[in-house]
């Protein structure tokens, strides 16, 4: 299992548009995804899931990955939350 | 989205007030609406099935569940394939932004936190595919809105249309073809196009707790004819099926269980209106001309095909006003096709030819749906009308094509939506010159004296239409935004409705500067918003010296009643005095006065 502290830079958060991005990118690996946000765990493979943890600008998320290709989810996700979703920051 | 809520709310507050008079169940009840289609409806009713958020529980029995189960899985394909179709076209015509949006609602239809909870609450809890699709989405509404951010609260609304969206298609398999004949449907809410079906299974009215005059639902019930009732504001609550109710498109009441001496009354008064529509009928080929010789033209406002075939019925010389956002985009598609569009406006304008056929351009924004997924603090000063279209030359550029090619079959104008500057108007004309250059050598045949006018809906193209006379072909006067404008009010806002009015002293001026203007210079004045299709006000207009009114068609009949039964001088008079008048109170006392004084006839109704 790999666990990621990763934090939310871009200025709007995860509304619907980098929900769906993480949805997406999470879809292409077998393995499966969990995030955590203070104690509630969301499957990040559900969009509603990650709509639910209304994760604004400077939210830290706590992103687990367990599977025979965790390394390179876990790789595209951080990727994802470190580039503010292509939004400002 | 936020105006659903205030519904939302008013609706219920309007359910605990209702639940206090609900006591004696049976008795008489007077609820209090807009009326939006004349004419009277007696019937029994038919409760059609209402929005989310009052749906209501129920236990299935163990062999129900699994045709529930399937039945929502009916409705996820169902909301599905119409996505798929908005996608494919957003993705064509629009910007990405709405193409994320519609994408991120596809995927929420077969998410698990939606798709198999409510799945598994359909067989754990044998409940209704509907109940649980809003129990299930209720709840992870409730954690985003939870959010301090107000930007992410606000994204619950994307989950709200995915469940709107479910819940109308559960309920579309179920209940539309089960409307009953020769009844009176109520609803909260109803669509054009639901409300087009119905009349196809002869309903006789309707009656519904939102809705405007100029939604819609209500342009089309005025041109199917049935008598409606809008905006009762969650007062239909008392309403059960099959009371026996009265709808009163008239007075914009519904008479819930009357009493025999109500009933015998407006069995009578339904009769009249009958004959009413019967001496309309015979109005139909003479001219709207005044006792003195004034002639004014009366034309419609059209927004639906179907409205095209009633327009000889009632009288109309054309088409005044073809409100073209309607016609493009009521079946929930939109269409930018410019050949799309070119096959609906040859189909009007062949119909109404000899006739003119007046195109106004596409007026997105304001109230009206944009083609993007774009909010504004105030859409009613901000991206809207021709300030879109100019900014926007791929929705404008098929629209003035296909009105040009359009114009080759018949006698067409173009009308320009919410100019504010000259400068928008000489930009447009340019346009228009490359767009016919551009016909020009594809060789597709035209109509080069095709009339361009502009809509005079704000207060300052009215103080400016002198200057605007050299460059324009007629003026539209748009008073429901004129008067908006002018008067700083909403008039969907409840609290300030009050202080919209189009008879205000203010208003009445900027009306008379605007056809001054066109007099001078000979250019025709139209008028085309609502206050044209009220007979009591119609007075005043031809005292203004009016030249064409415009209004949708079943109101033209009344209006020409009043026209022929008056004199142009005395009309003058009264104009004279209104336009002295302090407010619009005293202009509406005036003009009570004068009415009674001069018999134009609306007691026998009142």
């Amino acid at each position: 299992m790999i666990v990621r502290e990763v934090t939310v830079t871009n200025q709007a958060g995860v509304h619907t548009r980098p929900a769906s991005m993480i949805v997406r990118t999470a879809a292409r690996f077998k393995s499966e995804f969990l995030i955590q946000k203070d104690g509630y765990e969301i499957n990040g493979k559900s969009i509603i899931g990650v709509m639910t943890l209304a994760a604004e600008q400077g939210t830290t998320l706590t992103l687990l990955f367990e599977g025979s290709d965790e390394e390179e989810a876990a790789e595209a996700l951080a990727q994802l939350f470190a580039g503010g979703f292509g939004e400002v920051t | 989205m936020s105006n659903a809520r205030d519904d939302i709310d008013t609706s219920l507050q309007g359910r605990e007030t209702q639940a206090a008079i609900d006591e004696g169940g049976g008795e008489t009840q007077v609820l209090q609406g807009l009326g939006v289609s004349p004419g009277i409806a007696i019937g029994p009713v038919h409760l059609y099935a209402r929005a989310s958020f009052s749906v209501e529980h129920r236990e299935l029995a163990p062999e129900e569940v699994e045709a529930e189960v399937e039945h929502f899985e009916w409705a996820v394909s169902r909301a599905e394939h119409s996505l798929g179709k908005i996608l494919a076209l957003a993705r064509e015509k629009l910007g990405d932004e709405s193409v994320q949006i519609f994408d991120a609602q596809m995927l929420m239809l077969r998410d698990e936190a939606l798709y198999q909870e409510v799945v598994h609450r359909i067989r754990n809890d044998r409940c209704n595919a509907d109940y649980a699709v809003v129990m299930v989405m209720g709840q992870h509404r409730q954690r985003i809105e939870a959010s301090e951010d107000e930007y992410l609260r606000d994204r619950a609304n994307d989950l709200q249309d995915v469940e709107d969206r479910l819940v109308m298609h559960l309920r579309r398999g179920k209940h539309l073809s089960a409307i009953d004949p020769a009844t009176i449907v109520v609803s909260e809410n109803l669509t054009a196009a639901d409300l087009l079906l119905f009349s196809r299974r002869g309903i006789l009215g309707c009656a519904l707790d939102r809705g405007g005059a100029t939604s819609h639902v209500s342009i089309m019930a005025r041109a199917l004819g049935i008598p409606a009732v809008v905006s009762l504001h969650g007062r239909t609550d008392v309403v059960r099926n099959e009371d026996l109710v009265i709808v009163d498109g008239i007075e914009g009441r519904v008479i819930v269980n009357p009493d025999p001496a109500t009933l015998a009354t407006y069995r009578t008064r339904q009769e009249r209106y009958g004959q009413l529509l019967l001496e309309h009928e015979q109005l139909a080929p003479l001219t709207a001309e005044t006792l003195d010789d004034h002639r004014v033209c009366l034309r419609a406002n059209v927004e639906f095909i179907e409205e095209v075939d009633v327009l000889e019925k009632h009288g109309a010389e054309g088409i005044g006003l073809l409100r073209t956002e309607v016609l493009l985009l009521m079946k929930g598609e939109i269409t930018f096709d410019e050949e799309e569009q070119f096959n609906s406006y040859k189909q009007v304008v062949e119909a109404v030819a000899p006739e003119p056929t007046t195109f106004r351009l596409l007026d997105l924004g304001g109230d009206k749906m944009l083609p993007v997924a774009h909010r504004e603090p105030n859409p009613f000063l901000g991206w809207r009308g021709i300030r879109v279209l100019l900014d926007k030359p791929e929705i404008l550029m098929p629209q003035v094509r296909a009105v040009l090619r359009a114009s080759a079959f018949g006698p067409a104008r173009l009308l320009l939506p919410m100019v504010t500057n000259i400068d928008e108007l000489r930009r447009f004309q340019a346009f228009l010159g490359e767009m016919k250059h551009d016909l020009d050598r594809e060789g597709h045949p035209y109509d080069d004296a095709l009339a361009v006018g502009i809509m005079v809906e704000v207060p300052g193209v009215a103080l400016m239409a002198d200057r605007f006379t050299h460059e324009v072909d007629f003026f539209s006067l748009g008073t429901n935004d004129l008067t908006q404008y002018t008067l700083a009010v909403d008039r969907g806002n409840d609290r300030v409705s009050e202080l919209f009015q189009e008879i205000h002293p203010a208003v009445l001026r900027l009306i008379k500067r605007t056809i001054d203007a066109g007099d001078k210079r000979g250019i025709p004045v139209s008028l085309c918003g609502e206050m044209g299709g009220n007979p009591r006000v119609a007075p005043i207009l031809v005292g203004l010296g009016i030249h064409e009114i415009s209004a949708s068609p079943s109101y033209l009949p009344e209006v020409k009643r009043v026209i022929r039964a008056i004199k142009r001088s005395e009309a003058v008079e009264l104009a004279t005095r209104a336009l002295l008048a302090t407010d619009a109170e005293e202009v509406g006392a005036m003009l009570d006065e004068w009415l009674t004084a001069h018999g134009c006839g609306f007691d026998q109704f009142l």
